[in-house]
This record gives C-alpha cells, sequence and structure tokens, in this order.
C-alpha cells in the first residue's frame, strides 16, 4: 500500500443550495468518509480554514496504487463537489516519495 | 449509511440558521447577493469541516462566524473595489455604511421577511424573494413549487434585488413599523402555504414542501412576534388544513373529499397547535385570517363529518362575508348552507355567483353547482355543469374526481 493525498478544491462559484440539499450533501459526504474509515484507508487530513482560498480539503490516504488512488479521488470529488488532484506521498514498497501525479 | 432522522435533523438546524446567517450577513454586507453568496459559503464550509471532523458543540455559532468572516471580506474586497471606483466616479461615495444606525426591528430574521415583502416589489417577487432569502430555497425549488419556469423565477429574484438596490432600500435603512408590513407579509406566507395546499395545476393535489414552508414561516413569525395575533391565527389556520394533509388523497392517489377522510389519521399535535394558536389569535378581534380558522378549527375539532356544526359554519360566513365581500367567500358560504339547510336552499345562491367575472375561470363554483343538482336529482344539469367544471379545471387529482363523479352520475341515469 501507498500513500497518496488527494487535494480538494472547489472548481467554480457553487450553484445556489438549500438548507435541505446541503443536509444531504454533508450526509453523503461524512458516510463516504466513514467508509475511508472503516476500511482503514484514511490515515489523516487537514481542512483549510473557510476564509482562505485555494485548496478546501486535503486527505492523506492508503491505496494499492495510482490506479486506486485515482478511483478513490473521483469518488471523493463525486461526494463532495470537490476537483481532486492526487498526488503520491509515499510507496511502502521502496519508501520512495514524493512523486507528482494526476 | 447516515440516517434519514440524522439527515433531517441536519436540514432543520441548516433551515433554521439559513435566515440568521442572511440577516447578519445582510446587515454587515448590505445587499442581499453579498448576504446570500456568505450564508452559501458557510455552509460549504461546514460541508468541508462537518463530514470529517464531525458536527461542532454549536453549529449556529460556527455558521455565524463563518458567514459574518465572508461577509466582512467581501465588503472590504468590494471596498477596494470602490477605492478604485471612487476616484473616477465621486457618486459612489454617497452609499451607506454597513452598519448605519439601530435597528427598529429587535430581530434580524424579521427584518429580513419585511424586506423581502417590501412595497416596492410585486406580489410574485415578494414571495419569490421571501422563499430564497428567508426559507433557503434554490430557484429551482421556487420554479417546481409554482409550476413556473425556473429563469422567471431567477428573473423575479433579480429584478426584485435590483428594485431594492436601485431604490436604496437596505436592511439598515429600511426600517418598518412591523404592524404596517404584517399585511403583506402574511399574504405572501400565506399564498406560499395556498399554493403547496392546493396546487393551482400540475399533476399532483399537493405541494408540501411549500405547504411545509408557509407552515414553518408562520411559526418563525408568531416565535419572533408573539405579540402580535393575526400571525397567530394564521398559524391557527394552517395548522388545522396541514392536520389533513394525510388524508386528502387516496391510496391511488384521488381526491378525497372532508366527509370520506378517515378523521383518526388526522394529525392531532398539528391540531392541538391550531387549538393553542386560536386561543393567542382571538383578544386581537374577528378579523378575517381569524374567521377563516376559526371555520378550519370546525372541521378539524369535529368528531366526525355528521357532527359538524355546519350551523356554526353558515354564521362564522356570515361574519367573513360582512367584512370581506368576497365571491370565493360567497361560494363557499353557500356550500355551507347546503350542508345545513338542504341542497335546494343554497343552489338559488350559486345561480347569483354563475355570472361573477371573479369565479368566471374557477371550476369550483361548477363542481359545486353539479353536485348539489345531483343531490336534488337533476341529473342532466348535473352532467352539464360537471362538464363546464372539467373544461376549466388545471389540477390533474381534481380533474380525475369530477372525470368519476360525471361517468358514475352518467352510468347512473
Amino acid at each position: 500500500m501507498s500513500e497518496f493525498l488527494l487535494l480538494g478544491t472547489r472548481p467554480a462559484p457553487p450553484p445556489e443550495m438549500s438548507p435541505a440539499r446541503a443536509a444531504r450533501d454533508l450526509a453523503t459526504l461524512a458516510a463516504w468518509h466513514r467508509w475511508l474509515r472503516r476500511w482503514g484507508l484514511l490515515r489523516s487530513y487537514a481542512v483549510r480554514p473557510p476564509w482562505l482560498a485555494g485548496p478546501r480539503v486535503c486527505l492523506v490516504v492508503r491505496a494499492a496504487g495510482p490506479a486506486a488512488a485515482a478511483r478513490l479521488a473521483a469518488g471523493w470529488g463525486q461526494a463532495g463537489g470537490y476537483q481532486v488532484t492526487v498526488l503520491r506521498l509515499c510507496d511502502a514498497a521502496t519508501g520512495e516519495g514524493p512523486h507528482g501525479e494526476r | 449509511m447516515v440516517s434519514d432522522d440524522a439527515e433531517a435533523a441536519l436540514a432543520a438546524t441548516f433551515r433554521e440558521e439559513w435566515p440568521r446567517l442572511v440577516a447578519a450577513a445582510l446587515r454587515i454586507a448590505g445587499d442581499l447577493q453579498t448576504a446570500e453568496d456568505a450564508a452559501q459559503d458557510s455552509f460549504l464550509a461546514a460541508l468541508d469541516k462537518w463530514a470529517l471532523a464531525g458536527m461542532p458543540e454549536r453549529p449556529g455559532a460556527w455558521l455565524m462566524t463563518v458567514c459574518r468572516n465572508r461577509a466582512r471580506n467581501a465588503v472590504r474586497d468590494a471596498g477596494r473595489a470602490d477605492h478604485k471606483a471612487r476616484s473616477l466616479r465621486p457618486l459612489l461615495a454617497g452609499q451607506p455604511s454597513a452598519d448605519d444606525g439601530p435597528p427598529g426591528i429587535a430581530d434580524d430574521r424579521l427584518r429580513l421577511i419585511a424586506m423581502c415583502c417590501h412595497p416596492l416589489l410585486p406580489t410574485n417577487a415578494q414571495v419569490a424573494l421571501t422563499l430564497r432569502m428567508v426559507a433557503g430555497l434554490t430557484t429551482e425549488e421556487i420554479a417546481r413549487g409554482f409550476h413556473t419556469p425556473i429563469p422567471t423565477v431567477a428573473q423575479r429574484i433579480a429584478r426584485a434585488k435590483r428594485i431594492l438596490a436601485q431604490q436604496k432600500v437596505t436592511f439598515t435603512s429600511d426600517d418598518p413599523v412591523v404592524h404596517g408590513r404584517l399585511p403583506a407579509i402574511l399574504d405572501v406566507i400565506y399564498l406560499i402555504f395556498n399554493e403547496g395546499y392546493l396546487a393551482a395545476a400540475g399533476s399532483a393535489l399537493t405541494r408540501g414542501d411549500l405547504a411545509l414552508e408557509g407552515y414553518r414561516l408562520c411559526c418563525l413569525l408568531t416565535q419572533l412576534i408573539p405579540g402580535e395575533r393575526s400571525p397567530w391565527a394564521l398559524r391557527a389556520l394552517v395548522c388545522f388544513q396541514l392536520s389533513r394533509w394525510n388524508t386528502r388523497t387516496g391510496e391511488d392517489g384521488g381526491l378525497l373529499t372532508l366527509d370520506t377522510q378517515d378523521r383518526s389519521r388526522w394529525d392531532r399535535a398539528l391540531i392541538a397547535d391550531g387549538v393553542h394558536a386560536l386561543t393567542q389569535a382571538r383578544p386581537g378581534g374577528r378579523g378575517p385570517l381569524l374567521l377563516q380558522a376559526e371555520l378550519a378549527a370546525c372541521h378539524a375539532t369535529a368528531p366526525s363529518s355528521d357532527a359538524t356544526d355546519w350551523t356554526v359554519i353558515v354564521a362564522l360566513y356570515d361574519e367573513l362575508l360582512a367584512i370581506e365581500d368576497s365571491p370565493v367567500v360567497a361560494l363557499n358560504r353557500a356550500v355551507a348552507v347546503a350542508m345545513a339547510s338542504g341542497p335546494a336552499t343554497a343552489l338559488p345562491l350559486l345561480d347569483d355567483l354563475a355570472s361573477d367575472p371573479a369565479l368566471a375561470r374557477s371550476h369550483r363554483i361548477w363542481a359545486v353547482r353539479a353536485d348539489l343538482h345531483r343531490r336534488l336529482g337533476h341529473t342532466l344539469a348535473a352532467l352539464d355543469d360537471y362538464q363546464r367544471a372539467l373544461e376549466l379545471v388545471r389540477n390533474d387529482v381534481e380533474r380525475r374526481y369530477l372525470t368519476d363523479a360525471r361517468a358514475r352520475l352518467a352510468a347512473d341515469s
């Protein structure tokens, strides 16, 4: 297993959001994070203070390889509405890193 | 998966906070668009943070801090832009500052409602703006609720914001006496509720979201200004009508009239809330809203359809007609007269009303007349009136009801 950094940004000004929609999205995203934790894939996370621009959230996840990390990134992006950039942090087999990837 | 209950609780939190956030941002930023953006951004920030770290101990305070910071940033950014623009256009210097003057209305949410129902705005814009800014519904949700194209609703909201900006109606400058603005506010809430409770057009009889928003707005209003009686009257009316929500259509989606509904399924908590609200409203005098609430209470508290006191209902309609000489009220009174004294007494009342231009496009008078003719055994006249009603009805559930009633009568004859 290798470690990857997933950087989540919000690509465009968000569409209108109603309280019900916000609750639904939050519940979906929280469920997704719980799923990551349950499977031991979420190593750590950071959330940027809301008044700063740039990536909103980053996750350090464990994945078998770049393809698996890309799948996690796609799922996370969909659940949270993020545009996700994937960076390899550390290769468990060789201990090497980091290697930038998309 | 997150349980439906947890999601519902979350939605309730967001719903409750939304008008507070918009109002707080509006107080800082001065314009509706910035306020809306700031409130929405705070929801997104919650999405980022709470989904990972869990909900904070005081979610409302957390959202408020984020929202205020967003609004202040927006003002600061706009200030920078203004500074550049000022060198070119000195006119901008006259804009009011964000913290002008003490508020005349204690609660910012009430101030927000009053601003959305500003007399400068046409009613449909007041409705749309209230639903967006106070209830937090999206343009798409509002459009769906009213069966109106999305661009039309978007245009109404944008135009309303423009009018308020052009007329320099800001959150702090718009300082109405609540009592004076109240009739417009109640009209808007009642319109919202009514559209949800009995959809004028479309495939469903009701639109739950709008009716519930109407109820929530009533509750908010009575909570904000408990000393005003008329919001209590509206709350009572809304409670009694909502209490029948689940019984108005059958399992096949067909319309069930009051006498065929299963009263054991009426929502007792809402009826109790309605009775309490009615008690609060009564000292305010017998205005149209209170009388309508009293009428609804007669139905909601009757143990059975047969036990309904139609004589009292006719008397209440008489009182209402004396205040509000409306053909719709007269039509409802005729229905009550038919129940109290028989269809033969009521039929001449409808003949007078049939020529009223206010009812010319309504199917209801023909549906009622058809029913009275049917009960009197005037089959041909009844069939004819059912046909007229069918030509005018716009709601599919009601159309189905009328079609079935006519077909049954035709088969029996």
